[in-house]
C-alpha cells in the first residue's frame, strides 16, 4: 500500500509501467494496473467461494473483523522491513521473504474488501458513488471493493499467469484484458482467486453455482447480468473527462486529445487478442427476466453464448420496440441493428404478391402463394415498386435518448457480479512470457507467486484512484 | 384424291348441275358426317370447292383449322364457328395486332368452342395476343406455346387467366421463370399436362409450387431444367402422376429418385435420358416402389447396369412396356435377363449399346414376342442370326432400326420381310444392302419408312422393286445412294405415291428429267437436293408447280439452279417454309422475287449467294421482312447491312444465324 514499497519491489522494468500508471495522472492507464495483481492470481490455486450476494450483518462482522486484523499484521511486517531495510540491505532472503508474506497479506485483505464491500453495495445509492472524487485517496478503499466487485468468486484458474506487466504493450494488452472482460458483462463472478494461506477461506466459500442449476461440471459456467447492465449504452468511458464510448478502440482515438502520451503506437494499438482463453471454462449467460426461457430458472433453460446475444434478446424480448422504420412506419424494433438491416430492403421487396404483401425473397413469396388460395405473384411490371424517394429518408432515424450514463452504471455495479474475463488471464497470457524472458522480473515474480503483480505495483494508490466511470466505461463496451 | 374424294366429288358436281337435286337435298349434319369421314384435308377441300352445299356444312361443321398465312385468318375464324381445334404454329407472320384483329372479327362466341390453341414457334405473338385469345375462348384446354423463345413471364401470366387450361406447352419458352410458372398453376389449377422443357429459369421453388397447386397434373416434362431433388420431393406428392420426363436433369441424382420412389403408384412412364449422377442404385429404388411402371428411358445416363437394378426389372414383369439403354454397354447375360424378366415388352432402345451379340438379341427376343419396336442402332456386332431370331419371334414388329449393322445382308432381310408383315418402319442406313434386299423388302406393303442412306450399292432396280409393292410409302431417305438415276425416280413415283418427305441428297446422277417425274408426287412436303449438280431452274420449276404441297426444300450447292428455279419456286410454292439456297447461282432479282413472293417462307439459308449483292440482300431482306423467323447468313453481311434492317428483323422475332464458313465448292 506504500507507494515507497513498491517502487522497491518495482525496479527497473516495472518503471515503464508506473510512468504510465501510478505516477501518471491520467487515470484511465493507471487504473489498469491494480488489476493486474488481481488477475494473476487467478492463475495460482485456491478455490475459495465467497458468497457475497447476501447481507448478513454476522457475516459482515466478521469481514471487518478479519479485516482489520489483517491489515494489523501487514502492517507490523511492513514496519519490521522499514526498520530493517536500511540495516540490512542487503539481506535479499529476507526481504523477499516478507515481501512474500506482505503480498500474500495485502491479496487475502483486498478480496476480502472486495467481498464484503460488494454485497454492501445494493444498498449503495449511485450518486454518492459516483459523486467520490475520482483522484485517488487511501480512503476510497471502500471503492475499490465494491468497484471490483466484479471479481470474486473463486474457481480454478491455471497457473500461468503470475506475471506483472511491464512493457506498454502489454499494458495495452491487459488494458483491453480488462475491458473485454468488464464489457463481457462480467458481473456474477465465480471465478475468483483468493491466497490458499487465508484463513478466512473457509467461511467464505460457498457454492460456486449460484443458479442453483444442476449444471454437469465443467460444462460451462453461467453468468447472469442484470436489466441495467444490460441496457446501458456504453462500456467504455474515458477517465479523465467521463465521456463514453461503445467500443474501445473509439475510446483510444478520444484519449489522444488528452495528452501526446495517448498517441503513442502502442497507446493507439489494439490490444492483441490472447491465446489462453482457451483454458476458461465456456461461459453461457442467462436473461435476468424471470419466466422467460433464456432465464437460469426456466424449466427448460436454453443459456445465451455471448454478452451481446443476451443484450438482442433482452432487448428484442423484454423491452419495447421503440424504433419504427421510416419508410413502412409499420415495423418496429427494439434492436438499432434490426432496424437498420430491415431498413436496407424496406420498400425493396421485388417479390410481390397480388394481395399487395411484397417479399425479399423468391421461396418467401412462393410460400405465401402456396398458403393462400387464389394468391398470386404479380409481376414486376403489373404493380408498381414503392417508391425509391423513401429512401432518402433512411439514415435519418436516430437512436433515441441514451440513459443517463452517471445512474445506472455504479447501480448495476453493486447489484451484480462481474465476470473475471476482463481480469482474466487472456491479456496476460502472452505478455507474461515476454516479462519472463527478459528476466528483470525473474526473482521476483516467481518467488512472490501468484501475488506478487499485486504488490508489484501500487496498489492502494491506484485502486483509490479508480473513478466510478472507469468500471461502468468497461462495462459498457459489451453493449457494441 | 382418294376414291370416296372423288365419288362425292362427282356427286357434287352433278348436283350442282341438276339443279337441287343430289347432295344438295341432304341436310347439313348428313354433310358433316360425309365431310367428318373423309380423312385427306385435299379430298374435303375438293368437295367444297365443287358444292356450296358441302361447303355451307363444312363451316358449320369444321372442328380445326391450321391456318399457314396471317392474311385470311380473320375471314376463316368468322367462316368456320364451330371450331376447337386451331393451329397457327404455320402461320407466317403473325402477330399481336393481327392475332387480336382475327379474334374481333371473329365476333363475340365466335370463337367460343375453341379448346386448343397451337402457337408453337409463333414467335411474333406476345402476351397483348394472347390476352385476347384467351378472353375470347373461355372454353380454352390446351395451349401450344412451345418454341417461342421471346416467351417469357407476361406471356405465360396471359395465358393464367385461362382458368380451364388441361394442357400447356412451354417448350424452350427461354423467358419463363418460376414467376410466369406459379402465375399459371395458380391461374390453371386443373392442368394435367405441363411441359417445361428447356425453360431453364425454372427452379425448385417454381416446381415446388406446381406440385402443390396442380394436383390433377397428369404429365409433366421438367428436361433440361436446372432442378434438383427438391423438385422431385415435390413432384412425388402428385397423386395422379403418370408420366415424368426429366431428360438431362443434371442436379438430379439417386437420392432424388428415392425422392420419387416414395410418391404415389400412378407413375407409369419415366425418362431419365441423360441425367449424369442417376445411377443405376437410384433407378433400382425408383422402380421398387412403382411396381406399375411401363416406360423406363434411361439412354445415355447409365455406365454399369448392376445386378439389383436386373432384378427390380424383373419385379416389373407384368407392367413394363417399354425400356431404352442407350448408350449402355450391355451383356449377353443382362438381354437374356431382361428377356426373362420383362417380357410383356413392346418397345427395347439398345441404340448405341456397346456389346450387343447375336446370342444376347436371341436370349431377349425368345421371351419377348410381343416386341414391335426394335433399336439396334449402331450395334454392329450383330448378323444376320438375330435377323433370323427377331423374325422367328416376333411376328408384331413394326418397327426395325438397324442403322449402321453393317454385318447384315439381304438373307437376314429376307426372314424379316417373309415373318413380319406389319413392318412400317425399317433403318437400314449405312448397311450397305443391296437391290436384292430391297426385293425381299418390297414384300412389306405396309412399309411407311424406309431409310437407305449410304447404301450406295442400290439402284434403279431397287427402287423399283420398293415401288412396286410399297404404295404406302410415306418418307424415303436416299441419301448419297449415288448409283439411282432419273430412271428410278420414275419407277418410284410410279407406284408410291404417298410419299413426303424424300431425301436425295448427293445422288448425283440425277438431272431435272428426274425432278420432272417427282413433280407428280403432290403430297410432297420435304424434299432434300444438296449437291444435285445437274440440276437446273428448269427441273425446280416442274418440282414447284407439280409439289403443291412443298414445305421445306434442301438445293444447297445445286449449282446450276438459277433465278429461274426461284422464280418457278416463288410463283408456285406458296406453301413452301423454308429453304436452303445457300450455293445456288442466283442473283439479287432472283432471290427479291422469292422473299417478296412466298408469304409463308419463314426460314431461309443462304449463304455464298455470290451473285446477289449487299443491296440484293437489303431489299429482299426488307421485303420479307415481317415473315422471316430464322436466317442464315455469311458473318461479313452483319456490318454491310444496314442496322436499321437488322434490328427491324429481330424486333419481328427473326434469329440470324451468322456464319463463317469459306467457299469451297464440292462435286460429291
Amino acid at each position: 500500500m506504500d507507494r515507497g514499497q513498491n517502487h522497491i519491489h518495482g525496479q527497473s522494468a516495472a518503471n515503464l509501467c508506473y510512468q504510465f500508471g501510478s505516477d501518471n495522472p491520467l487515470l484511465g492507464m493507471g487504473i489498469q494496473q491494480p488489476f493486474v495483481p488481481f488477475t494473476s492470481p487467478f492463475g495460482a490455486s485456491s478455490s475459495t467461494n465467497i458468497p457475497h450476494m447476501d447481507w448478513n450483518p454476522a457475516t459482515m462482522l466478521d469481514n471487518l473483523t478479519f479485516i482489520e486484523d489483517k491489515i494489523r499484521q501487514v502492517k507490523d511486517v511492513i514496519r519490521t522491513m522499514v526498520d530493517n531495510g536500511g540495516q540490512l540491505p542487503c539481506r535479499q532472503g529476507d526481504l523477499t521473504q516478507q515481501q512474500q508474506v506482505v503480498n500474500a497479506d495485502l491479496t487475502c485483505l483486498i478480496v476480502q474488501l472486495i467481498s464484503t464491500a460488494g454485497s454492501l453495495l445494493p444498498s449503495l445509492k449511485n450518486s454518492s458513488f459516483l459523486s467520490h472524487p475520482p483522484a485517488g485517496h487511501m480512503d476510497t478503499v471502500n471503492h475499490v471493493g465494491s468497484s471490483s466487485s466484479f471479481i470474486p468468486n473463486v474457481t480454478t484458474i491455471s497457473e500461468e499467469n503470475k506475471e506483472d506487466m511491464c512493457s506498454p504493450e502489454d499494458y495495452e494488452e491487459l488494458f483491453k484484458g480488462f475491458t473485454d472482460g468488464a464489457m463481457e458483462g462480467g458481473i456474477e463472478i465465480d471465478n475468483v482467486f483468493v491466497e490458499e494461506q487465508d484463513a478466512k477461506d473457509g467461511d467464505e466459500g460457498g457454492d460456486a453455482s449460484m443458479d442453483g442449476e444442476n449444471l454437469p461440471p465443467g460444462s460451462y459456467e453461467l453468468l447472469q447480468l442484470e436489466k441495467d447492465e444490460i441496457l446501458a449504452p456504453h462500456t467504455h468511458f474515458c477517465s479523465i473527462c467521463g465521456k463514453g464510448f461503445k467500443r474501445d478502440a473509439n475510446l483510444r482515438m478520444h484519449m489522444r486529445g488528452h495528452g501526446d502520451e495517448y498517441k503513442s503506437p502502442a497507446a493507439l494499438a489494439k490490444p492483441p487478442r490472447d491465446a489462453s482463453a482457451e483454458h476458461e471454462l465456456v461461459k453461457r449467460y442467462s436473461c435476468p427476466f424471470v419466466g422467460c426461457k433464456r432465464n437460469k430458472l426456466h424449466k427448460n433453460f436454453q443459456p445465451l453464448k455471448t454478452i451481446l446475444c443476451v443484450k438482442n434478446h433482452y432487448k428484442r424480448s423484454h423491452c419495447e420496440k421503440s424504433y419504427t422504420c421510416s419508410r413502412c412506419h409499420t415495423k418496429k424494433f427494439s434492436v438499432m441493428a434490426d432496424l437498420k438491416t430491415h431498413e436496407k430492403h424496406c420498400g425493396r421487396d421485388k417479390w410481390l404478391c397480388s394481395c399487395g404483401t411484397s417479399f425479399s425473397r423468391k421461396d418467401k413469396l412462393f410460400a405465401h402463394v402456396a398458403l393462400f388460395q387464389g394468391h398470386t405473384p404479380a409481376l414486376p411490371a403489373d404493380e408498381p415498386k414503392n417508391s425509391s424517394d423513401q429512401i432518402s429518408r433512411v439514415g435519418s432515424h436516430q437512436e433515441p435518448a441514451k440513459f443517463p450514463s452517471s445512474m445506472s452504471s455504479s447501480f448495476m455495479w453493486g447489484t451484480s457480479s462481474s465476470d473475471d474475463r476482463g481480469l482474466d488471464i487472456k491479456g496476460l497470457a502472452g505478455c507474461s512470457e515476454d516479462i519472463l524472458s527478459t528476466g528483470n522480473f525473474g526473482s521476483f515474480n516467481f518467488s512472490f507467486g501468484p501475488a506478487d503483480g499485486f504488490t508489484g505495483e501500487p496498489s492502494g494508490s491506484t485502486f483509490s484512484v479508480l473513478p466510478p466511470e472507469h468500471f461502468q466505461s468497461a462495462q459498457k463496451k459489451g453493449k457494441n | 384424291m382418294s376414291r370416296e374424294g372423288q365419288k362425292l366429288d362427282y356427286a357434287a358436281a352433278g348436283g350442282n348441275g341438276a339443279g337441287g337435286v343430289g347432295i344438295g337435298v341432304l341436310s347439313l349434319d348428313l354433310l358433316g358426317q360425309v365431310l367428318d369421314r373423309l380423312r385427306e384435308p385435299r379430298d374435303r377441300k375438293a368437295c367444297r370447292l365443287v358444292s356450296r352445299a358441302f361447303e355451307r356444312a363444312e363451316a358449320t361443321h369444321r372442328r380445326a383449322l391450321r391456318v399457314l398465312r396471317r392474311e385470311p385468318l380473320p375471314r376463316l375464324l368468322r367462316a368456320f364457328p364451330s371450331l376447337e381445334r386451331l393451329d397457327l404454329s404455320a402461320c407466317a407472320s403473325l402477330d399481336d395486332a393481327s392475332l387480336s384483329a382475327a379474334i374481333a372479327a371473329a365476333g363475340a362466341g365466335g370463337l367460343a368452342g375453341l379448346r386448343r390453341v397451337c402457337l408453337a414457334r409463333a414467335s411474333g405473338v406476345g402476351w397483348r395476343g394472347l390476352e385476347a385469345l384467351v378472353a375470347a375462348c373461355p372454353r380454352l384446354e390446351a395451349v401450344d406455346l412451345s418454341h417461342c423463345v421471346g416467351a417469357g413471364d407476361r406471356e405465360v401470366a396471359a395465358l393464367a387467366a385461362a382458368a380451364g387450361l388441361r394442357e400447356l406447352r412451354l417448350d424452350k419458352c427461354l423467358a419463363v421463370t418460376d414467376m410466369g410458372l406459379a402465375k399459371v398453376v395458380v391461374g390453371c389449377p386443373r392442368l394435367e399436362k405441363l411441359s417445361v422443357k428447356w425453360c431453364r429459369e425454372i427452379s425448385d421453388i417454381g416446381i415446388d409450387l406446381l406440385a402443390k397447386k396442380c394436383p390433377e397434373l397428369r404429365s409433366l416434362n421438367i428436361s433440361y431444367l436446372k432442378v434438383g431433388n427438391g423438385s422431385l420431393r415435390s413432384i412425388s406428392t402428385l397423386e395422379k402422376l403418370e408420366e415424368l420426363a426429366m431428360v438431362g436433369c443434371s442436379c438430379i441424382d439417386d437420392e432424388g429418385l428415392e425422392l420419387l420412389s416414395k410418391g404415389s403408384d400412378s407413375l407409369q412412364s419415366v425418362d431419365v435420358s441423360r441425367c449424369d449422377h442417376v445411377t443405376y442404385q437410384g433407378l433400382a429404388s425408383l422402380i421398387d416402389g412403382r411396381k406399375f411402371l411401363q416406360k423406363l428411358h434411361v439412354a445415355d445416363c447409365l455406365h454399369e447396369i448392376g445386378q439389383r437394378f436386373v432384378s427390380k426389372l424383373a419385379t416389373l414383369k407384368e407392367t413394363l412396356t417399354a425400356l431404352k439403354l442407350d448408350g449402355l454397354e450391355v451383356s449377353d447375360s443382362l438381354l437374356q435377363a431382361i428377356g426373362e424378366g420383362c417380357n410383356k415388352l413392346v418397345e427395347i432402345g439398345l441404340s448405341k449399346c456397346s456389346g450387343v451379340t447375336d446370342e444376347g438379341i436371341s436370349s431377349l427376343v425368345a421371351r419377348c414376342t410381343d416386341l414391335r419396336t426394335i433399336d439396334l442402332t449402331c450395334c454392329n456386332l450383330i448378323t444376320n442370326n438375330a435377323l433370323d431370331s427377331i423374325a422367328d419371334n416376333c411376328k408384331m414388329l413394326e418397327c426395325l432400326r438397324l442403322e449402321s449393322c453393317s454385318l447384315i445382308n439381304e438373307k437376314g432381310l429376307e426372314r424379316i420381310a417373309n415373318c413380319s408383315p406389319n413392318l412400317k418402319e425399317i433403318d437400314l442406313t449405312d448397311c450397305g444392302v443391296n437391290d436384292a434386299a430391297l426385293q425381299h423388302l418390297a414384300k412389306c406393303s405396309e412399309l411407311r419408312t424406309l431409310k437407305l442412306g449410304l447404301c450406295s450399292s442400290i439402284s434403279d432396280k431397287g427402287i423399283a422393286f420398293i415401288s412396286s409393292n410399297c404404295g404406302k410409302l410415306v418418307e424415303l431417305d436416299l441419301y448419297r445412294c449415288n448409283s439411282i438415276t432419273d430412271d428410278g425416280l420414275a419407277a418410284l413415283v410410279n407406284g408410291c405415291k404417298k410419299i413426303k418427305l424424300l431425301n436425295l441428297c448427293y445422288c448425283n446422277k440425277i438431272t431435272d428429267s428426274g425432278l420432272g417425274h417427282l413433280g407428280s408426287l403432290e403430297e410432297l412436303t420435304n424434299l432434300e437436293l444438296r449437291c444435285l449438280v445437274r440440276i437446273t431452274g428448269i427441273g425446280i420449276s416442274s418440282i414447284a408447280t407439280g409439289c403443291k404441297s412443298l414445305i421445306e426444300l434442301d438445293l444447297k450447292r445445286c449449282y446450276s439452279v438459277d433465278d429461274a428455279g426461284l422464280g418457278a419456286l416463288a410463283r408456285n410454292a406458296f406453301n413452301l417454309r423454308q429453304l436452303t439456297i445457300s450455293y445456288c447461282q442466283v442473283t439479287g432479282l432472283g432471290l427479291c422475287h422469292l422473299l417478296s413472293s412466298l408469304r409463308c417462307l419463314q426460314d431461309i439459308k443462304m449463304v455464298h449467294l455470290s451473285w446477289v449483292s449487299i443491296e440484293g440482300f437489303e431489299i429482299a431482306l426488307r421485303a420479307a421482312c415481317g415473315r422471316l423467323k430464322k436466317l442464315k447468313m455469311l458473318n461479313g453481311l452483319k456490318t454491310v447491312l444496314s442496322p436499321e434492317l437488322l434490328q427491324m428483323l429481330h424486333a419481328c422475332g427473326c434469329r440470324i444465324r451468322w456464319v463463317d464458313k469459306p467457299l469451297v465448292y464440292k462435286d460429291c
